[in-house]
């Protein structure tokens, strides 16, 4: 089966091995992965921010790239929540655009819904070892209700001891542009998350979106705390 | 859903607020549950109007003259709401909804037949005038305002025991 | 009194917020408490998406019939012996009230806690007239001892343990210290047992109106609305326009839902349904009963697309699962409503140039949403304010900017990859730019970015 990988920015700017993961557990399990080049950002910065105007700009590049007719796999919850919840409400009143958005919105996948509901991956057997815990991001729980996917695949991986996080879909103060216009919050809100890493004794902690995991690093960094910081992406891709 | 099972869940919801429940079968057994009830307990007010209350008027050393003296109050009030557990006081037939409010104790006595099942039944069985005042009492008086912890007895009484008789 | 903190300050009330030791223990406390209580108290409901379904239904069905329905009520209240003013603004409504207690020489009165009137700044404004206003909620008396705002639309003095509590009393009460919860309960018992019984007149909010019978409704634990609006002759109640909803059967809808959603609880201690004055006959009731029907922005709001707001029933949920609410408390928002619904109403009520900090005082995580018993859309509400105070120019003019450029390289992958490179270059030096510390919490660009190793 053909499918379309969008990086997101995060990860094609700071993460890239998030997305060599995302190829290997793609072709792993048969699938085609296309990577148009000429992809950038989703938008969700502006549009989370208010700047409707850049947001539609981002969307409508990425209208012009991704098409509905092949399954678009994404690394990452908002990034998936943007095109899937927001294009179309963007374009509500534009009928050309919102009929690709619409088509486009159906054919995208966060990784782990497309990892289970379409690939079974969750029945594959990776392997591992360690103590891991998982952070629920937002957009990826409230927004897209992909709440077991992720725990699904974590928990099948053999030799892996799953503990869960308490409050594990509490934020963990990123927030995008919050995390810039209020740092002393953003940093409070992360020091919980981390502390409660800390208290589950978890090795690895596993997430969906690098925007949570690259605040929750920081913030276990700042708390003198080696737990090590992953994307499930990667996670599973190692035990292949 | 039966009489019995009404009552029931009715005083199973109002023990898990707080509220002592007794289940009197007749008037003997409702005298003597109050007595037992108020047996520590003095000055007591009873406004003696209905015929349960006239049942349980205490004797003369422990009556009280009015609600604002006494340490509790006796009262048959107008009903309940199993679905809440709560019991349900109305203004109307001159009663005074102070007696059960001022007093640290608060003894409501309820007729089986004026439980309501739900929330619902209630308010449909409200005809266009409704009395000036009706209040649901649920459990005794409460807060958390202090630390999120619970203390019982702030303003209203701290002692609420429902007696369906 | 401190100064008082404005919303234009947000970020700096809550960077002293947050070094607040003790009034971020009690948050954290709270937050604990709350949603445990909260998940307690709708663990038993069968199916409560079909009871938010209801509350939701019936706040918009009045939202959108709302004037027939201030109609209504107005009527039916006064038939019912009550006498209704319809207040444009805080100004209008304080001066109402302060010519009904002038014209009794009211001059001591007892208030069950209200919000609206929180709002409309009624006791600064009752006390400059000489008249004595004693806070009856617990939690509102403590706050007024110390001189505060309430920081939590439920529970006032949230913010404060009970050591500063023991204090406050010990200083103002004349009584010794005591730390303990129901030492220091007990001694507000008595204390306001006594001005219960020697007011004048009583003030209260309403928790909802309903329009069929012109009756207020009143939910309280302590039994202090009880006494505020039964004992005193004279009782004015003050409340906004929408908070009518249509009939009595209606209210079930609510009485299910806000004590649930507002502390676990399946019912608060008390309810009270008033419908105007003491009826020949009766010996419970006020005998003069005056009721403030105040607007104060709300029709305004209600022909704007964030009308949804008004919605609300103040249960107080999505403040107790906000993170940001959480770590700073009420009062850095220096707003009479604090939290989710806190940023929206205040925005609407006060202007965006007062308050638009505010939006800022969220990272959009959308559990507040998520908790809303009458589905307010919090989430949308707050994107949408986002846009408008992108669209009206209140934004920091380096952000503009950086997005407009964003907005140019996005559609662009050369200028796209070229900006991924400068960036990395630059980044030593773009982490000392005066605002971007935030640079030093991210890791640094790639040289070999994704885009690279897949071309």
């Amino acid at each position: 089966m053909k499918t379309q990988l969008f990086a997101t920015c995060l990860v094609d700017t700071f993460f890239p091995e998030t997305g060599e993961a995302t190829v290997r557990l793609l072709r792993h399990f048969g699938m085609d992965v296309e990577f148009p080049k000429d992809q950038t950002c989703c938008g969700k910065p502006p549009n989370s921010a208010g700047y409707t105007y850049e947001a539609k700009e981002a969307a409508r590049h990425f209208l012009s790239i991704f098409h509905g007719n092949a399954p678009i796999v994404i690394p990452s919850g908002s990034c998936a929540s943007m095109i899937k919840l927001h294009y179309p409400e963007m374009f509500k009143n534009e009928p050309r655009m919102l009929e690709k958005a619409e088509a486009v919105a159906a054919a995208t996948f966060e990784l782990t819904q497309f990892l289970v509901h379409k690939l079974q991956a969750h029945r594959a057997g990776f392997a591992g070892n360690g103590k891991v815990t998982y952070h629920s991001s937002c957009q990826l729980t409230r927004e897209l209700g992909v709440r077991e996917e992720p725990l699904l695949l974590l928990k099948s991986v053999n030799g892996v001891e799953f503990l869960p996080l308490p409050n594990a879909d509490r934020c963990c103060g990123f927030g995008g542009v919050f995390m810039a216009k209020l740092p002393e919050i953003s940093i409070a809100i992360a020091d919980e998350k981390a502390q409660a890493v800390a208290g589950t004794g978890a090795d690895t902690i596993v997430g969906c979106d690098h925007g949570c995991l690259m605040n929750i690093s920081d913030a276990l960094k700042r708390q003198g705390n080696a737990t090590q910081v992953k994307h499930i992406a990667r996670f599973l891709a190692e035990g292949l | 859903m039966t009489r019995e099972n009404t009552i029931d869940i009715f005083l199973k919801n109002a023990k898990s607020v707080g509220a002592g429940t007794v289940l009197a079968a007749d008037l003997d057994e409702l005298k003597q549950s109050v007595s037992k009830i108020i047996e520590d307990t003095e000055p007591v007010y009873c406004p003696g109007k209905t015929d349960k209350e006239a049942a349980v008027i205490p004797p003369e050393e422990k009556r009280a003259p009015d609600y604002f003296s006494a340490q509790a109050t006796v009262e048959e009030v107008f009903g309940a709401i199993a679905e809440t557990g709560s019991i349900v006081c109305s203004s109307q037939d001159g009663r005074e909804l102070q007696a059960g409010l001022l007093p640290a104790h608060h003894v409501a006595i309820v007729a089986r037949e004026n439980i309501f099942s739900t929330l619902d039944d209630f308010f449909s069985s409200l005809g266009p005038e409704i009395p000036t005042n009706i209040t649901f009492i649920t459990g005794p008086s409460r807060t958390a305002d202090i630390e999120l912890t619970l203390t019982v007895g702030v303003h209203g009484p701290e002692r609420l025991d429902v007696i369906v008789c | 009194m401190s100064k008082p903190k404005t919303s234009l300050d947000f970020r700096k009330n809550s960077v002293e917020a947050l070094a607040d030791t003790a009034m971020r223990e009690a948050m954290r406390n709270s937050t604990a408490v709350f949603s445990g209580h909260r998940e307690q108290g709708f663990s038993t409901v069968p199916d409560l998406e079909s009871w938010r379904d209801r509350a939701s239904d019936i706040r918009s069905r009045v939202l959108d019939n709302l004037s027939e329905y201030v109609d209504k009520f107005a009527a039916n209240a006064t038939s019912a012996g009550a006498v209704v003013y319809r207040a444009k603004d805080a100004e209008a409504s304080r001066d109402i009230i302060a010519a009904i207690l002038r014209d009794r020489g009211a001059k001591k009165v007892v208030k069950a806690k209200s919000m609206v009137s929180e709002e409309v700044y009624l006791n600064a404004h009752l006390e400059e007239q000489g008249v004595e206003v004693v806070e009856t909620d617990l939690g509102e008396y403590i706050v007024q001892l110390a001189k505060e705002r309430p920081s939590h639309i439920l529970a006032p003095a949230l913010h404060k343990n009970r050591r500063q509590i023991g204090e406050l009393f010990a200083k103002h009460l004349g009584v010794d210290y005591t730390d303990d919860p129901e030492v220091l309960t007990k001694i507000a018992r008595k204390v306001l047992r006594k001005k219960f019984l020697e007011a004048a007149a009583g003030i209260s909010g309403a928790n909802f109106a309903v329009a069929d019978t012109g009756s207020i409704i009143l939910f309280t634990n302590e039994g202090n609305g009880r006494m505020v609006t039964t004992l005193p002759r004279l009782h004015i109640a003050i409340l906004t326009i929408e908070k009518i909803i249509p009939s009595l059967t209606d209210l079930s809808a609510f009485i299910r839902l806000l004590p649930r959603s507002a502390t676990g609880q399946i019912h608060s201690s008390y309810m009270s349904i008033i419908t105007g004055t003491r009826n020949p006959g009766e010996e419970t009731g006020a005998e003069e009963l005056h009721i403030v029907l105040l607007d104060n922005g709300r029709w305004d709001i209600l022909a704007g697309e964030c009308r949804e707001i008004l919605k609300c029933i103040r249960c107080g949920a999505c403040m107790n699962v906000c993170p940001v609410y959480g770590s700073v408390g009420g009062h850095a928002y220096g707003s009479t409503y604090p939290g989710p619904m806190g940023i929206i109403l205040t925005t609407m009520l006060e202007g965006m140039e007062k308050s638009h900090p505010l939006l800022d005082a969220t990272t959009l995580c959308g559990v507040c949403a998520d908790v809303c018993p009458v589905r307010v859309p919090l989430l949308k509400l707050l994107y949408t304010l986002r846009e408008r105070r992108t669209k009206e120019g209140l934004v920091p003019s380096l952000e503009r900017t950086a997005m407009a450029a964003f907005g140019l390289v996005v559609k662009s992958p050369t200028l796209f990859s070229w900006g991924q490179g400068m960036s990395r270059i630059s980044w030593p030096l773009l982490s000392k730019i005066p605002g971007s510390e935030t640079l030093e919490r991210l890791p640094k660009p790639v040289k070999d970015t994704f885009r690279r190793r897949m071309s």
